[in-house]
């Protein structure tokens, strides 16, 4: 990004040699322009239109062209996390892995069209778009890590369940700003549907875990 | 019997010369590469460039009149190299616009259509025969072939609209977090199987502002930028974002001038 940076500063001057004054915004300006666009180029009730509000820390996590985190920033952003994680009432974090399973391979659910709410009797957990699920599968994404043989790896110990409950609830209180939806914090899904997400990634009889 | 055999035999061969150029690309989506490689000799979408270009110069609409005289900022009428330089600023708007809202300012301004209702069918349903926007859209487009993408920033306008372009890329928001960055800004990523641009590279930024519009092979039908941006938003589980909005343009604007020295060929084809 320095390098643009450079060349930005290169051809904002050529700019104002050549027009006399246009040039690039401060970031300000920016922002206020770029947010004022976001108000007026969406059709939405305004329940959906809440949506585009962004909260502190999507704020803090959408730096351009993916600038570092200050130190504060990033603590900000875990301690928000930490503070948004919800358990399930009966307080077991590990729920059925079949119901995991499918969820996993559920992409729908709470997307917008022409105004209408697609609602299904409850939303996917998206992970077959991004992660490497069980051994041979082929029809998944590569954006975040494989999670294939996680359990194998881990062991299922109440700790480790633990830790998997609330990387799946909000990704960013282990990684600040991560690609990871935090999806537990946002309600995607329930702390009951994590529950079987956490079973699906650490049961030794899920497709997961097999060789 | 004999036949039959042969039939196989070739068969077979064919697959093998399918299979041997996939393993010499190395990476076992590469198969799927040569698939999308071997139907985009054949692009359907062309059947589109005629459509438009019968349209364009087809008196039409409450004042019966071609759009001969449009203005893509080459001058009334101009249009080779027109698309290779848009969004641009225009002053008779004093809007930033990409193709498709000049397009649409025209259509308004010398036919006599209706704004709404041409953004209502702007965008086709699937399977269709396709909107005349984007029929038109990718003539004009087509009509800039084999030139390089050129998007330079005069205007205060173009500057600003510019910079929140790529603000915008970055912006996250709504129950998946997303930005446009989550999906486009590493290189070699995929959702499922499904190869994602790089976009904050420069062959990634080249690829968008040089392929659309294109034909979609799922949806049979020729897409535009327009749908390309409004289905990302879908898909990110944002409210639906308006044809010709201002965000979609800051995007476009954005990108296009990232993608500067790209040659343009299209349609595009995209799975």
């Amino acid at each position: 990004m320095n390098g643009n940076g450079l060349n930005w500063m290169v051809l904002a001057s050529a700019a104002l040699v050549a027009t006399g004054c246009a040039t690039y915004p401060d970031p300000d300006t920016t922002r206020n322009l770029a947010e004022k666009m976001v108000g007026n180029s969406f059709s939405a009730s305004p329940v959906h239109a809440k949506r585009l509000v962004q909260d502190r820390s999507q704020k803090i996590c959408s730096k351009i062209g993916g600038a570092k985190l200050t130190r504060e920033e990033a603590a900000e952003v875990v301690r928000l996390a930490r503070a948004s994680i919800k358990y399930p009432q009966d307080g077991r974090l590990v729920g059925d892995w079949k119901r995991g399973d499918q969820l996993a391979h559920n992409g729908a659910g709470d997307r917008i069209r022409r105004g209408k709410l697609e609602k299904r009797k409850e939303n996917g957990a998206l992970c077959q778009n991004c992660h490497a699920l069980a051994p041979r599968e082929i029809n998944v994404g590569n954006v975040g890590p494989s999670l294939t043989g996680y359990g194998l790896q881990r062991g299922n110990s109440e700790a480790v369940a633990r830790l998997t409950y609330e990387r799946i609830y909000n990704a960013w209180a282990y990684t600040p700003c991560s690609n990871m939806p935090r999806l537990g914090a946002t309600g995607h899904l329930t702390p009951e549907q994590i529950t079987h997400m956490v079973a699906f990634l650490l049961d030794p009889a899920s497709p997961i875990n097999k060789k | 019997m004999q036949y039959s055999r042969a039939v196989s035999a070739m068969a077979c061969l064919a697959c093998l010369a399918v299979w041997d150029v996939a393993s010499a690309q190395g990476t076992p989506e590469n198969g799927l590469s040569v698939g999308r490689q071997m139907l985009q000799e054949d692009n359907p979408g062309e059947l589109w460039i005629d459509r438009g270009k019968a349209l364009f110069y087809q008196k039409r609409g409450p004042k019966n009149a071609s759009l001969e005289q449009c203005d893509f900022g080459m001058g009334p009428g101009k249009l080779e190299g027109a698309a290779a330089r848009l969004p641009r600023y225009f002053s008779d708007t004093d809007k930033v616009q990409d193709l498709e809202t000049r397009l649409l300012t025209c259509m308004v301004q010398l036919q006599g259509f209706t704004h709404e209702e041409l953004v209502k069918r702007a965008i086709s349903p699937g399977g269709s025969s396709g909107s005349d926007v984007e029929a038109l859209a990718l003539y004009i487009t087509s009509r800039s072939n084999g030139m390089k993408v050129n998007v330079t920033l005069q205007h205060q306008k173009e500057y600003d609209v510019y910079k929140a372009g790529e603000y915008l890329f970055f912006r996250r928001s709504g129950q998946t977090d997303f930005s446009c960055a989550q999906c486009h800004g590493e290189a070699d990523k995929r959702i499922r199987l499904q190869d994602l641009i790089h976009m904050t590279s420069k062959k990634g930024a080249q690829e968008v502002a040089s392929t659309w519009p294109a034909y979609r092979g799922a949806h049979y039908v020729v897409r535009t930028m327009q749908w390309r941006l409004n289905d990302c938003i879908w898909q990110m589980r944002l409210p639906d974002l308006k044809y010709g909005s201002d965000v979609s343009i800051a995007l476009t604007l954005f990108l296009n001038h990232e993608g500067n020295g790209a040659e343009i060929r299209v349609p595009g084809f995209k799975r």
